[in-house]
């Protein structure tokens, strides 16, 4: 028993997964209709956006001590409006996409240099940036949503392959596989690590530590302009407001998933994924029983502060179980 | 006696005192219908708000935190005292309601900063969507118009062709410049912001020292719901979400917020940094430039100035260090 609980407490996974377990039967016990297995993969799709800005978040928040990256959200509605005003002018698809995903790495590199080179503290650099972004992007489309997208773009967002959506298994699963390699089976990812646990430790060891915090700045900004592209498809409209909130979003359920928000360096990726799931379901559920949306972000609110406290109180009650 | 009262600017204070002076000169020089006096009472009368909360925000940043749920906890306190002004409650009750429930917001910021130790951008951005959502299920998606509180005259009225409004914000200006420079609890901010575990070491009550900080940002943010109402007559859905940017960006170009900057700079930076960007978005609107570009100035003007003292922090560092190698 006390193994079983010390394994429960030291992956935060597998925590989840026991949570999510509970909140699928007490949400199918609301609604029915909620436990088919259709109705579960479907819901899966409303996470693809948040769980890839989850992803750099999280990696922003490992890899600076207290660090953290508020103009996600931003970004990603300045990559909405950079997909659909390089669509409406080139009318090549392949082409805007690619500008898409280079616009959000640019804007990532924006960040990466403030914060990597020029020492500025994360949250006050990205606050600047997030209010740039967006009002660049409300001038750029003067507030009005971009259309006109080809038919054939919905297919990356409202079809199916094998009854798995089609962004899930094109792009999210794709994605991961490739972070997930960087971030564990690579020396970037090693990096990435030590730079956020220690970061003069870390340039003794002769790992440039700028130029790691500016590349996963990069690599958020990347993974955001992804997540730009699916909520296009999806929506099939540009919107200048379309990532306003997501932020919150993404550093809620990179906190759920057990990173820490004090020190650098500490928390898997799995746990993100997880998370990820857990908070799209729990989403669903709520909008399906008819709740505000503010609410919603109200509630999100509230679960960002149970995460924290919890990744404190798990850390002691490790410390404490481990030492007995 | 009394010379150790008059205020003693630092150069980075200085420096952001000249920076808007240079403002004022060139746009009077080159934006026509810039330079008269109805002009700048109007940069006063709008800055008010702003000009106070930032003296709180000011207190958080220096204590090395942040507040981003500012323009929620003004958003809360003018929905409920809004909704009592309509009922024709009592001046003296309305005014104590908005304290009160400011410093209640306050405390729970607080609360959570100083005992739980979550850290404070996370607890206050989660705070200000909680408020959001308040915000929303108080005025059920209508607004509160044409509210007429007995105290609305003080936004208008006038002494000798200066607003009264701006005697207001020099008195309180004053008064905090006098608690950070010679009360306890002034210096106390300093010394935790300069190093936190001297000041523990020093025996300073940190986590009370926070607390009573973030409530007293509370209460002005709650007193400063009481104006916006007095001044807009309204309070609609988005009441206060551009107010934490500009507080956060007047302190940043008063020389508070850069890593190194070693906690130098009080009030009278901030209040430099907060009629920069007053007069900056008035420039802008009178020049004709589109409104939606307001936040991409003052957030640009927000990195140039941090960078610059980071830039400049940096280059203090590396010479202290060389010294020290010699």
């Amino acid at each position: 028993m006390k193994k079983l609980v010390l394994s429960l407490a030291k992956s935060r996974a597998k925590f989840l997964a026991v949570l999510l377990v509970v909140e699928i039967i007490i949400l199918s016990i609301m609604n029915p209709e909620f436990a088919k297995i259709n109705n579960l993969i479907e819901i899966l799709q409303f996470g693809a956006t948040l769980f890839l800005m989850a992803v750099g978040e999280a990696l922003v928040i490992i890899v600076i001590p207290g660090g953290i990256d508020i103009s996600i959200g931003s970004i990603m509605s300045l990559s909405c409006v950079v997909l659909g005003i390089t669509y409406q002018n080139s009318g090549n698809m392949p082409i805007a996409l690619l500008a898409t995903l280079i616009a959000g790495g640019l804007f990532g590199v924006v960040n990466g240099i403030l914060v990597g080179f020029f020492n500025m503290p994360s949250l006050i650099a990205t606050l600047g940036t997030q209010y740039v972004f967006a009002s660049l992007a409300l001038y750029i489309t003067n507030g009005v949503a971009i259309s006109g997208f080809p038919d054939s773009f919905s297919w990356l967002s409202l079809e199916t392959t094998l009854g798995i959506p089609n962004q899930i298994l094109f792009l999210v699963i794709p994605v991961l596989i490739v972070v997930l390699f960087l971030v564990y089976r690579t020396r970037f990812g090693r990096n990435i690590y030590l730079t956020g646990n220690n970061s003069e430790a870390a340039k003794f060891a002769a790992i440039k530590t700028k130029w790691t915090i500016f590349f996963v700045f990069v690599l958020a900004g990347v993974l955001t302009a992804f997540g730009a592209i699916i909520n296009c498809s999806w929506l099939m409209t540009a919107r200048a407001d379309a990532g306003s909130g997501m932020e919150m979003n993404a550093i809620t359920v990179a906190m759920l998933g057990g990173i820490s928000a004090v020190e650098g360096g500490r928390g898997h990726l799995s746990g993100v994924i997880v998370g990820t799931v857990l908070i799209t379901m729990l989403k669903s559920g709520l909008q399906m029983a008819g709740i505000n949306s503010t609410w919603i972000l109200a509630i999100t609110g509230i679960i960002l502060l149970i995460s924290i406290v919890m990744n404190n109180v798990m850390n002691k009650f490790i410390i404490k179980m481990s030492t007995d | 006696m009394f010379k150790k009262y008059i205020p003693h600017p630092t150069r980075r204070e200085f420096f952001a005192i000249a920076l808007l002076a240079a403002e004022i000169i060139l746009f009077s020089i080159f934006v026509p219908n810039f330079a008269n006096v109805n002009n700048f009472v109007r940069v006063i009368q709008n800055n008010t708000e702003v000009a106070i909360i930032s003296i709180g925000m000011t207190i958080v940043m220096l204590l090395g935190g942040i507040d981003l749920s500012v323009g929620a906890v003004m958003g809360v306190v003018a929905v409920v005292t809004g909704n009592m002004i309509q009922a024709e409650m009592n001046t003296v009750l309305i005014i104590l309601a908005a304290a009160a429930i400011g410093i209640l917001v306050g405390a729970v910021n607080g609360l959570i900063i100083a005992k739980l130790h979550i850290p404070d951008m996370l607890t206050t951005l989660a705070t200000s969507n909680v408020w959001k959502a308040v915000i929303f299920g108080l005025l059920g998606g209508k607004w509160l118009t044409s509210l007429k509180p007995s105290f609305r005259g003080i936004t208008t009225a006038k002494v000798a062709g200066i607003p009264v409004l701006l005697f207001l914000v020099l008195g309180v200006y004053a008064v905090f410049y006098y608690v950070f420079m010679y009360r306890k609890y002034g210096r106390h901010i300093y010394a935790i912001g300069c190093n936190e575990d001297a000041a523990v070491l020093s025996g300073i009550n940190v986590a009370k020292v926070r607390f009573i900080s973030y409530c007293l940002t509370g209460a002005l943010a709650g007193l400063t719901g009481l104006l916006y109402i007095a001044r807009m007559g309204s309070v609609e859905m988005t009441i206060g979400s551009n107010t934490a940017i500009q507080c956060i960006a007047a302190v940043t170009i008063g020389g508070i917020g850069a890593k190194g900057s070693g906690m130098r700079g009080s009030v009278i930076g901030t209040l430099a940094g907060v009629f920069f960007i007053g007069f900056l978005k008035n420039g802008i609107v009178i020049m004709g430039i589109p409104s939606l570009l307001e936040n991409f100035f003052v957030g640009m003007l927000m990195i140039i100035c941090v960078l610059f003292d980071s830039v400049s922090g940096m280059r203090r560092s590396s010479k202290t260090a060389e010294k020290g190698a010699k």
